[in-house]
């Protein structure tokens, strides 16, 4: 039971079709603008990435936004395919490889990125899904992810079955749902160029955002979130319970009936007369049905993700008060001087 | 033709004039309209002429159908003329006063006399296909069902089905043209087809002939030539029509000229009849109603029998005798009644048989109606309680009769005094009451009507003031007990501004106020009743009447001394309603005299349901899904108030959103992070919730979205938006002028906003401040120094505040040991945690009992494999119970890996 949701047991799992996603600084602020400018409490901002396999790594060379769902009248797909193929016109890599979504501190893994993700990858098989946090970028937190579905998860989904059986044999549990893959963000010379210069550019005392220590803010939010999947996971699991109680009423009826039956089929053999079947009796049970495990596993994998935002999160605030502190310090020592 | 209907009561020579112009109008074709009154003068007459035009068309189809021994098709266009009826009926009832229009009938006896000729024809009917046999018998059934309603005006067209009673030009157009349909079909034809486009085509055939005739003028005519235009095509339409219609428009000018007066003349008789019938005429005026009948009147007596007691009473009873009969003319009874009465005052056979012939007149209006669940017509009811009143003045003045049930039939006693009767006038007006309460649901609330019929309360109210004169003379203390309750039901709900001003000293004390008569009455009956019910029903009313005159504590001081809180369940719907309208009153009372928790706590109950009308009686919800069935909505219907008796729901929502809001805000801001916060109130929460789901939120229009609004600014302690949102315009409207001294409730309310604002304030920002000074405090929320002072010590005394006052200072120094909100949070997520790994422990458990049990019964085929499971299972239920153990000792244990590293996670956090 012990580290379970390590992640070094994750990557031995997975398919290996991709090792690592290779950004370009392009897509990466194209997808950041569109995620601030777009997304708000309500509904998420989502595009499509476009890019290209080379060996065991995906490169995401460009993105678009898709419009938002309220427009009944544009046709979705025929306006995904319009500006690859315009993108092509204009020689940007137009090989569709996944698809980008907004999410605020860290909600993301839902049984909607599940089910979309699962058409994506069965339709191309080497997409992945990245997931944007807008409020931590906020912060200062720079937070992109990178997400792929196990070839279990898949296999589960296409069954169809989430009965807790389905998922004893698939090995299917809350960590082998989603495979994080690393993201690397890559720019092109030109641009490393241009940074340095602009970092130049900036004046000594500015430039400090991202030593915002607005932690509280963003923890309260993590937490708020994580008490509500704990709610989820606890009906679930009373649900599950409840199931569980049902069934066992259920099978001592049914040995109660099969014993009577039994002990009647021994009077009617004493007797010579034909027996009934135990199916008979059995027939009368049905069986219950198994409540679908499938809402618990994901908020088990949210709980999870949720946990290891806080640890990241809580030891990158650590650092950002070391470093704080020792700018303050120097701050201090420059004045005294 | 139309406007020969609409102008029907003026006088004869401008109906003769106009009867030249029916004719004209309708070969309009021909005709123009070019001035704007005209034509607004004819949309309002189209609706009619559509209506008869599609009633005449049906006929005639009716009849073209008969004549081919059509009869299915005769049946559906009978359908569709009755259809057509329906919805000509109110154009008919207001053109012509109600009278059915001469052709329908004629239509309808055609149509009978054709039906059964064919039904008497068994030769011809045997002949008949199967599909016509069936129409036919159908459609003798619903033409006989049908015509039911329209008896008296086919009888009276049946003894002379030639004569052109009713002066109508539609009519007698129709019916010319139906006489000659005969022979001269097509010419009938022609005249419908030509009115039919006319109507469409009114707005081309404006210019068209005009063109055509006056081609020499110009087009931009000013109105006034127009206007002679129109007259001088007139005359020429005139002539043009003059050869066809000469004849039968004299004719039928002169016709119309005597039907006119003779219709006039029914009319005043009518008038006459109704004027009778309301000094209790008897004869003429039911008699006329079935003329048509030849029904004789029985003689009331033999010319020359010595009339004297005896033989009034057998009479009497010969009457009565026929009550309940099915075939009892009920209005000829009333009537037979009534002259029996003015025979026996005749015959001066003195007041006892007066009273008893009153008292069978009552019983036999009663009987008229006899269908329960509907009123009484309004003329009855007059009678009723002219009839009742009279009596009860007969009784008043004449101390030596008795009137009670329990007197027996045949101990009566009419001839010396002391008189006995048997009869029960409690009763009688009771029934009187009721039905007046029947009649006034019957009515539209908003109209006149209404009112007019409201008038009538103060003689119901006088009606039964003689009664209870009555028996206050002579009752035992249950009928007393009986009618104190009409009168209190009368009383209750009646606002009396001299008890107010009587409060104040504004009136001598020894005014007697209805609160002082409510009082006399209801301790009568809490002192001699012994029936449960009325005694509970007096006290709602005493209650109700307290609470309407502010006298809170009264009020209360009944309500929890009497316990009805406790058994109200078991009464009658009625009193249920009469308790919930009680409750309602109370709470406005209690807001009113600024006990908002009071006021909240009557409320809660009514308001938390969502259906306060259905509670109050004042309204039936819209159905859903038949969650009644058409007989038990019967039953609530007449349960419901009669509308001047409604309490405004508004009126009460409001003051109760108001008052949970005062509670709940402050309580929120306290209890923010507790986990196991309960709502005080769930419909205010609700409200609260469905306006911060919303991404937009407008400017509030409604009452609720005032509250909402309010709510809102109040979180934040802004008592000067939350004011003004309670108390602005819109709301005074709407709301708060619906109170008596509706300035004073306004005071109070800002004063409440302010004191509750505070504290949500102190509440919310307590933890961004180390002190607060006093005084800055009392400036903010523009209260008294001592008053903030007050308030504040009270929630350091509470304990909801950490705090102490610092004298000298005069600030309020914060401790700060609340825990800060990730604290809280973290505390509240460690308990959803502890929650969740209790369930999964049962979850585990469950297994285990499961697995031991398939291993102990053993006898299936996978035994092995259970039985190794079952190792399994008993190993894990080691490890758990180990845990348990384990987190049993010490209080928050960890006990998953997961829950444990978030606890750290947690417990970092908090060192931060």
């Amino acid at each position: 039971m012990a580290n379970r949701g390590g992640r070094h047991a994750r990557t031995e799992d997975s398919d290996n079709t991709i090792n690592y996603v290779q950004c370009d600084g392009l897509a990466v602020m194209k997808m950041v603008k569109h995620c601030h400018e777009e997304s708000s409490n309500m509904d998420l901002a989502q595009g499509a990435l476009l890019g290209l396999v080379v060996d065991k790594c995906l490169e995401i060379t460009n993105c678009f936004p898709f419009p938002k769902s309220g427009d009944e009248t544009m046709d979705e797909e025929m306006y995904q395919l319009t500006v690859m193929r315009r993108l092509r016109r204009v020689n940007v890599d137009h090989l569709h490889v996944g698809w980008y979504q907004s999410s605020d501190v860290g909600n993301s893994l839902s049984l909607a990125l599940l089910e979309s993700q699962y058409h994506y990858q069965t339709s191309i098989e080497e997409s992945v899904v990245v997931v944007y946090d807008t409020q931590k970028s906020a912060r200062g937190f720079l937070c992109l992810k990178a997400y792929r579905l196990t070839p279990q998860a898949i296999q589960m989904y296409k069954d169809g079955d989430f009965t807790p059986e389905a998922f004893r044999t698939l090995k299917v549990g809350y960590e082998s749902l989603f495979a994080e893959i690393p993201i690397v963000i890559k720019n092109s010379p030109l641009t490393n160029i241009m940074m340095s210069e602009l970092n130049e550019l900036l004046p000594e005392d500015k430039g400090h955002n991202f030593l915002d220590l607005g932690t509280a803010s963003v923890l309260e939010n993590h937490m708020r979130s994580l008490i509500e999947r704990v709610d989820e996971l606890y009906q679930e699991a009373v649900r599950y319970n409840k199931y569980q109680q049902v069934v066992f009423k259920q099978d001592s009826d049914k040995n109660r009936a099969l014993a009577k039956l039994a002990a009647e089929n021994a009077v009617r053999t004493s007797k010579g007369e034909p027996t009934v079947a135990e199916e008979e009796v059995i027939k009368q049970f049905r069986p219950m049905p198994v409540p679908a495990r499938l809402t618990a596993t994901i908020t088990s994998g949210q709980i999870n993700t949720h946990s290891q935002h806080i640890a990241q999160f809580c030891s990158q605030s650590l650092a950002k008060l070391f470093i704080t502190e020792s700018l303050q310090n120097a701050k201090e020592a420059k004045e005294i001087k | 033709m139309s406007r020969f209907f609409a102008n029907g009561s003026d006088s004869e020579s401008e109906s003769s004039e106009e009867e030249v112009q029916a004719p004209n109008f309708n070969k309009a074709s021909a005709f123009q309209f070019s001035d704007d009154e005209e034509e607004v003068k004819r949309v309002v007459r189209s609706t009619k002429e559509k209506r008869y035009e599609n009633l005449t068309s049906i006929i005639k189809t009716i009849r073209n159908h008969k004549k081919i021994k059509d009869i299915p098709n005769t049946l559906s266009s009978f359908e569709d003329l009755t259809r057509a009826y329906t919805k000509a009926l109110p154009v008919i009832s207001k053109e012509e006063n109600g009278i059915t229009p001469r052709f329908y009938i004629r239509c309808l006896a055609e149509l009978e006399d054709f039906i059964n000729e064919i039904w008497e024809d068994r030769e011809g009917r045997r002949n008949l296909s199967k599909n016509n046999t069936k129409s036919l018998g159908t459609l003798r059934q619903k033409v006989r069902k049908y015509i039911k309603d329209f008896e008296e005006d086919l009888s009276r067209f049946r003894e002379a089905p030639d004569q052109e009673s009713e002066a109508e030009d539609e009519e007698a157009h129709v019916s010319d043209a139906g006489d000659a349909a005969d022979d001269s079909d097509v010419g009938f034809k022609k005249e419908l087809s030509v009115t039919a486009p006319k109507l469409a085509k009114s707005a081309p055939a404006k210019v068209v002939p005009a063109d055509d005739d006056d081609s020499d003028d110009s087009i931009d005519w000013d109105s006034d030539t127009e206007s002679e235009t129109e007259s001088s095509e007139d005359e020429n339409q005139y002539q043009n029509m003059r050869e066809r219609f000469l004849k039968r428009s004299t004719e039928k000018g002169e016709e119309k000229i005597g039907d006119e007066e003779k219709r006039k003349d029914k009319r005043k008789e009518q008038k006459l009849k109704i004027r009778k019938r309301a000094e209790d005429d008897e004869d003429g005026e039911w008699e006329t109603v079935v003329k048509g009948h030849v029904v004789e009147k029985p003689k009331m007596f033999e010319k020359d029998a010595e009339i004297d007691i005896p033989l009034v009473l057998a009479k009497l009873v010969e009457i009565m005798s026929a009550r309940g009969k099915k075939r009892t003319d009920r209005r000829l009874q009333i009537d037979l009644l009534f002259e029996l009465r003015d025979i026996s005052d005749q015959h001066n056979l003195g007041v006892p048989v007066s009273v008893k012939i009153h008292f069978n007149i009552i019983s036999a209006i009663f009987d008229y109606n006899q269908k329960i669940s509907e009123p009484m017509k309004m003329e009855h009811w007059a009678l009723l309680l002219e009839v009742m009143q009279s009596m009860m003045k007969l009784l008043l003045a004449n101390p030596d009769i008795s009137i009670s049930e329990s007197v027996a039939e045949e101990h009566e006693e009419y001839a010396a005094a002391p008189f006995y009767i048997r009869g029960c006038p409690l009763a009688a007006v009771e029934r009187l009451d009721d039905e007046f309460t029947k009649l006034l649901k019957e009515c539209d609330p908003h109209s006149n009507d209404y009112v007019s019929r409201l008038k009538d309360e103060m003689n119901v109210v006088k009606t039964i003031e003689l009664v209870l004169q009555y028996f206050e003379q002579c009752g035992n203390p249950n009928e007393r007990c009986r009618i104190y309750l009409r009168k209190i039901e009368h009383l209750y709900y009646k606002f009396d501004p001299e008890v107010l001003k009587k409060k104040r000293g504004e009136v001598p004390a020894t005014t007697a106020t209805s609160v002082d008569v409510m009082d006399k009455l209801c301790k009568f009956i809490y002192a001699k009743d012994d029936t449960d019910r009325i005694r509970t029903r007096a006290i709602l009313a005493h209650i109700y009447h307290h609470a309407m005159h502010d006298n809170w504590f009264q009020a209360r001081d009944l309500v929890l001394m009497s316990h009805l809180q406790d058994n109200i369940d078991a009464a009658d719907p009625a009193t249920r309603i009469l308790y919930n309208r009680m409750m309602a009153n109370l709470g406005l009372c209690a807001f009113r005299q600024e006990n908002v928790k009071d006021a909240h706590h009557c409320l809660v109950d009514l308001m938390v349901t969502g259906k306060p009308k259905e509670l109050l009686a004042q309204g039936l919800l819209p159905q859903r899904q038949h969650e009644r069935s058409a007989e038990q909505e019967k039953i609530e219907k007449q349960r419901q108030m009669p509308f001047h008796m409604h309490i405004n729901l508004e009126l009460l929502e409001c003051v109760y959103l108001v008052s949970a809001m005062l509670l709940e805000i402050p309580y929120i801001a306290a209890h923010e992070f507790d986990a196991r916060r309960r709502m005080i109130s769930k419909t205010f929460y609700q409200q609260l919730r469905s306006s911060e789901r919303q991404s937009l939120v407008g400017p509030p229009e409604s009452m609720r979205e005032h509250v909402v609004a309010a709510a809102k600014a109040m979180r934040c302690g802004n008592w000067q938006a939350c004011a003004n949102f309670i108390v602005n315009k819109k709301m005074n409207t709407k709301v708060w002028d619906l109170f008596y001294e509706s300035d004073r409730v306004r005071e109070m309310l800002v004063k409440f906003i302010k004191e509750e604002s505070l504290r949500t304030y102190l509440f919310t920002y307590s933890n961004v401040y180390t002190s607060i000074s006093i005084p800055s405090l009392a400036q903010m929320y523009e209260l008294p120094v001592p008053k903030v002072h007050s308030i504040i010590s009270k929630m350091i005394i509470n304990e909801e505040l950490m705090a102490s006052l610092d004298d000298p200072s005069e600030t309020v120094v914060m401790h700060r040991s609340e825990p800060s909100r990730l604290q809280a949070l973290a505390m509240q997520f460690v308990d959803k945690v502890t929650n969740l790994v209790d369930v999964n422990e049962k979850v585990f458990d469950m297994k285990q009992g499961n697995f031991f049990q398939r291993g102990n019964m053993g006898n299936r085929g996978d035994r092995g494999y259970n039985r190794n499971q079952n190792n399994q299972g008993g190993n894990w239920g080691g490890q758990r119970r180990d845990n348990r153990n384990q987190r049993n000792r010490n209080q928050r244990g960890h006990h998953k890996n997961q829950q444990q590293q978030q606890q750290q996670q947690v417990q970092t956090i908090d060192e931060e």
